[in-house]
């Protein structure tokens, strides 16, 4: 039994939807789902005015659409399964302490935000500030796992705490901003400033970094705990090299400026 | 017009605990004898309270708009108050927006406060700020005991001089007193130091130090007759043994009127960190033989605030404790602030002799008339958790039962488990209310006598004394009823309370020179013109002579 | 960290423009606030003083400093990182420093200056906070002059452009809590810069008509944030003609403020400073014109249904 909610119109203005969360509507009924309250900008609509409703009392939610401006979907949410074909707007999954959420298409800024745990998994590319810290706040995603197929924007994992990102394709600049643990895995590396100001954590990159000055040639070696990362991500179909015989990890620790105990692995194939 | 029928009153002004009376107010907010006509509130089984009047608080200026810049995280988590046809949006929390400032006091039922530092420079833009702070009416105090104009003369011996120049300085701020924060110390922090004692020498001075400077300014607070006398911030703030500081500042007193503000970061003995301990005993005893000083309690709670004061040292300080975010901002000439946020946390054993030093100078202090509560908002922690300290003052059962959640070290440190006394009503309504306003010199405040300001709080009542507290049945400003089970009724706009000490004619040329010499902004724009305040409220200065 | 302009003349004896033009973008700041005063505490005035001009280009300004810092466009923020490294001992290989444009001794120097001075503070431009990095390019010397303090006394402040910004930042403070960024669309503000900043939404056409008040973004907004003002309903108050009134459906011409309309403007030290008109003006303050809107809009229907309140959005978690 699941939920299954169509976009009828795309909304002119944001529509915030935090009530599209497994955790409202898993006791609810047809009807009582359609009447669930979203705000159009500043106007508060039924739900049923952008969707069509079928199905009821599940915790697995299926949403159609191009869901762009449709914002904080999954927020909080503490279990069950959001699914999106299709695309979607900010702060998906912010705030989430549980369960699954998964979009076949795009996504925006601020994706798991501040999660506890759970897991969301994109298949398109992201925007900016993925399990990010929100505006001055000290800490961001305390874990959890993000995986993005595609890029990503500026600050992913910017002050986060625990918890796993792994990006397919490449970010832009600040990844890792003052990260204070967790590990970041860039497949398809990122553009500068990566680790800035890190506090602890790990980032992983498949393909050589710019380096910010204030990280220090380490060593070169294969940690054991990348095997079992590996282990890991394999269901996720992600594959992490860590056999000496096909390469080595660089090891940048930093950043000096903190200082701190972060540390930055490049791989390097043989 | 209103009458208010068979409500318990405990209006200490007028020595009346608990006695069942009515109450009439005419169309003009004030208390009269009688009225015809108008509603009736039946206030029967309920207590009648004269508003509260906070009198050392930070809600306005520089400094606070500078911690709520510093701070969006814990807006985002707090209380926000949605805007509705009679109520503007806000946020409340640590450091509440101006709106929600006035919401939140009225909702606790107090109708009066007192801003208690503004820097003459950012005295404009405290007055715009407290323009948007509905319901309560307010005074403000101005930063002087750092100002270089003044402290040049002190140091020349020039008193009569000083004298002016702290009188042109209150009424070109368009405020209500002079409040002295860490005398020296603050002007040496300029340079990136500190003057801790009463004796030590100041950076940039000779002969002044820190004790001649408080003595020198309270003798010029009496002599202009100021209504509420010099509002002390002692030196050497929150540093483990600083009892001997404020018992040195207190000798230098004698025979002063003095208010001495948030005692309870002044009363430390120990010698560092990890010997701190409670010293109140002392400071109490001296208040208890020297009726000419009051103070409040700087009291602090446990959980999230954000420290805010003059004191940049402190701060600093505070910044290398804790590590956290810091901001700091210097006023040219005149003082300076920093804005640290911090959890006082009942496992750390500093912050928890600091919980219990504030809660035993309220009761180890005899004269509810000399002690008043106060959290130094929003340093000890916010406005809004008094009802919090009242009922720890009230129920000594719970606050035994707080004391036993401290960590076990704490024993020898602090006197608390030794203390039995609690407040009675009457003593909570002195303390918050009768209290402050005698110390503010504001004589038609906390007084439900015949004439006074109609500022009335009803309450319901209730064994919870902290819900009784916080969610008072009515609440009254200036006649209008504002709160109503717990609602906002009525958002009124507040007065403020001004004076203009006079000064020798020839002090405008002769600050000008020197205006121009140490300030960045022109002469004749500096002084804040009496029509930006909001509904100016004129108080007189006593001729001290006099009395 | 910061302080107001008047502390920086009468106490700063090391100062640092970082990524600003002074000499022409400010051109009094020099002779009214800085490095030309005269003090109490700095008798010599120009010679009690040391300016260090930080800047990819050789600007005018360079001329006015005792030290010139040529930074590699962009690396900035690498810079300043550095510098917070080496305040603390950090050993930072030269190849690194010399990424940046600058040179081993030069920092040296540099931070031996900061360490040394009494009084020290940071002015920040456009050069700084509008390149890449942005807003983490000002928090990184935000930082530094706040790590500074460990040493002595230090201060950083941004040199803001022109028009009253810091007098709309300061009030939204008091007002909502926040500087800008602000949405009001559930009755109470939120703020997130980026979502709700005025060039983001008006680039991803997140709203459906615009006000604008003393500004004029039709000429410094990029492309599709200015298409996005053509498409909607946009009203603007200003005393001239310019770009945003050109596209604006309605444009009310209102009094020059300051010069025909009084108020207070925040300098760039949040410092209030009075408006006092020299002109009388045929046209209405923009203050009136938003009061005659406001009384209008409060005739209508209140914009929540009778009965209803919209959802706080932390109450969730």
């Amino acid at each position: 039994m699941t939920i299954n909610l169509h976009l009828k119109q795309a909304p002119s203005v944001p529509l915030e939807a935090e009530v599209l969360s497994p955790n409202v509507m898993a006791e609810l009924s047809n009807s009582e789902i359609r009447a669930l309250v979203v705000y159009h900008g500043k106007r508060q609509v039924p739900l049923e005015e952008f969707f069509d409703v079928d199905g009821e009392r599940s915790y697995e939610l299926i949403i159609h659409g191009e869901l762009n401006k449709v914002r904080l979907i999954g927020r909080a949410m503490s279990r069950g399964t959001v699914t999106v074909h299709g695309s979607v707007g900010m702060h998906l999954g912010a705030l989430m302490t549980g369960g699954r959420i998964e979009v076949h298409g795009d996504a925006s800024d601020w994706i798991g935000a501040e999660m506890k745990n759970g897991f969301i998994h994109v298949h398109g590319n992201a925007g900016g500030q993925i399990g990010a810290a929100y505006r001055g706040a000290l800490a961001g995603m305390k874990n959890g796992t993000i995986i993005v197929d595609g890029s990503a924007g500026l600050e992913v994992g910017m002050r986060m705490r625990r918890g796993t990102i792994i990006l397919g394709g490449p970010a832009k600049d600040f990844t890792g901003l003052q990260m204070k643990g967790g590990t970041i895995i860039l497949q398809s590396g990122a553009e500068i400033r990566t680790g800035a100001w890190m506090n602890r954590g790990t980032i992983i990159s498949m393909k050589p970094l710019q380096m910010m000055p204030t990280f220090a040639y380490a060593s070169d070696f294969n940690p054991t705990f990348t095997n079992v990362y590996a282990k890991q991500l394999k269901p996720h179909g992600i594959d992490l090299p860590f056999a000496g015989s096909d390469g080595t990890y660089q090891r940048f620790a930093g950043d000096l400026s903190v200082p701190g105990k972060g540390e930055i692995l490049v791989w390097q194939p043989a | 017009m209103l009458r208010i029928t068979g409500g318990k009153i405990y209006d200490p002004a007028n020595g009346i605990d608990g006695h069942v009376r009515d109450i009439c107010i005419n169309d003009r907010g004030k208390i009269v004898d009688s009225v015809d006509g108008g509603r009736t509130i039946n206030a029967s089984g309920m207590i009648i309270f004269p508003g509260g009047v906070d009198v050392h608080t930070h809600v306005a200026g520089g400094a606070m708009n500078f911690a709520r810049a510093m701070t969006p995280e814990d807006h985002r988590r707090t209380q926000a108050f949605i805007r509705t046809q009679s109520r503007r949006s806000g946020l409340g929390g640590m450091a509440p927006t101006t709106f929600a400032t006035g919401y939140l006091y009225a909702g606790m039922g107090f109708t009066t406060v007192n801003e208690a530092a503004v820097p003459v420079l950012s005295a404009r833009h405290t007055h715009e700020e407290l323009a948007d702070i509905p319901i309560v009416d307010k005074a403000t105090l101005t930063l002087m005991a750092n100002n270089e104009i003044m402290l040049d003369q002190m140091e020349a011996g020039e008193y009569e001089r000083a004298k002016n120049v702290v009188a042109w300085y209150i009424w070109a701020a368009k405020s209500y007193g002079v409040k002295a924060v860490n005398p020296g110390g603050v002007a040496a922090w300029k340079w990136g130091s500190d003057a801790k004692q009463m004796t030590d020498s100041i950076d940039g001075y000779n002969s002044l130090t820190p004790g001649k400077i408080v003595t020198m300014l309270a003798t010029i607070c009496d002599d202009l007759g100021l209504p509420h006398p010099m509002h002390l911030h002692c030196n050497n703030l929150g540093a483990p043994g600083n009892i001997s500081t404020t018992l040195d500042t207190l000798k230098h007193l004698e025979g002063h009127r003095a208010h001495i503000a948030h005692s309870q970061y002044h009363a430390y003995g120990g010698d560092d960190w990890d010997t701190m301990c409670s010293a109140t005993a002392q400071l109490a005893e001296y208040f208890n033989t020297h009726p000419n000083i009051t103070t409040d309690a700087g009291a602090v709670l446990f959980g999230d605030t954000v420290t805010i004061t003059a004191d940049g040292p402190w701060q600093h300080l505070l910044y290398k404790l804790t590590g956290r975010k810091w901001g700091n901002l210097d006023v040219e000439n005149e003082t300076g602030c920093g804005i640290v946020p911090y959890t006082y946390r009942p496992s750390n054993l500093v912050n928890a002799v600091q919980w219990a030093s504030g809660l035993e100078l309220m009761l180890l202090i005899k004269n509810p008339w000399q002690v008043f509560l106060s959290t130094d908002h929003p340093n000890g922690g916010c406005f809004w958790r008094y009802p919090e300290i009242i009922q720890l003052l009230m129920c000594a059962d719970f606050r035994n039962e707080c004391i036993a959640k401290l960590p076990d070290k704490i024993k020898g440190r602090i006197t608390l488990p030794e203390i039995d006394r609690e407040y009675t009503l009457y003593e909570v309504a002195t303390s918050m209310s009768a209290g402050p306003a005698r110390a503010l010199g504001l004589t038609q405040k906390g007084n439900l006598g015949v004439g006074c300001d109609a500022d009335i709080v009803i309450y319901e009542e209730e064994d919870d004394v902290a819900r009784m507290f916080s969610h008072p049945r009515y609440v009254i400003k200036a006649g209008e009823v504002v709160i109503e089970d717990g609602e906002i009724r009525e958002t009124p706009e507040g007065r403020e309370f001004l004076v203009k000490p006079s000064y020798a004619p020839e002090t405008d040329e002769f600050m000008r020179p020197r205006f121009e010499d140490c300030y960045t902004m022109s002469f004749e724009n500096y002084p804040v013109e009496i029509e930006r305040i909001e509904n100016p409220n004129m108080q007189e200065c006593i001729n001290a002579n006099e009395d | 960290m910061t302080c107001t302009l008047g502390e920086v003349k009468q106490r700063a004896d090391f100062i640092v423009y970082w990524g600003g033009n002074p000499a022409e973008c400010h051109p009094r700041h020099f002779t009214k606030y800085t490095i030309m005063q005269k003090s109490k505490f700095l008798p010599r005035g120009r010679k009690d003083r040391t300016m260090v001009l930080v800047d990819i280009r050789e600007t005018k300004s360079a001329k006015a400093a005792d030290i010139f810092m040529q930074v590699k466009p962009g690396k900035d923020f690498e810079l300043i990182t550095i510098l917070r490294a080496l305040i603390k001992h950090q050993h930072v290989g030269d190849d690194q420093i010399a990424e940046t444009g600058v040179t081993r001794e030069m920092l040296d120097d540099l931070v031996q200056r900061m360490k040394s001075c009494k009084f020290g503070c940071f002015f920040f431009g456009m050069g700084l906070s509008m390149t890449r990095g942005k807003h983490m390019n000002s928090a990184a010397l935000l930082t530094l002059a706040a790590e500074m303090n460990a040493f002595t006394k230090f201060v950083a402040m941004p040199m803001r452009g022109h028009g009253n910004v810091t007098g709309a930042d300061v009030i939204m403070r008091w007002q909502t809590g926040y500087p800008f960024g602000i949405t009001f669309n559930r009755g109470y503000p939120r703020y997130n810069p980026g979502e709700f900043s005025t060039v983001d939404v008006l680039v991803r056409g997140d709203c459906d008509a615009a006000f604008i008040i003393g500004a004029d973004p039709g000429a410094t907004m990029p492309q599709p944030a200015i298409d996005h003002l053509k498409r909607i309903p946009t009203i603007c108050l200003d005393p001239h003609i310019t770009h945003t009134s050109k596209l604006a459906r309605v444009h009310i011409t209102t009094a020059a403020q300051g010069i025909s309309a009084p108020g207070t403007a925040y300098r760039m030290d949040e410092l209030p400073l009075p408006l006092k008109p020299a002109l009388k003006s045929p046209y209405p303050t923009d203050e009136d014109v938003v009061r005659r809107i406001n009384k209008a809009i409060s005739e209508k229907p209140f914009w929540l249904p009778e009965g209803s309140q919209p959802q706080m959005i932390t109450a969730q978690v």
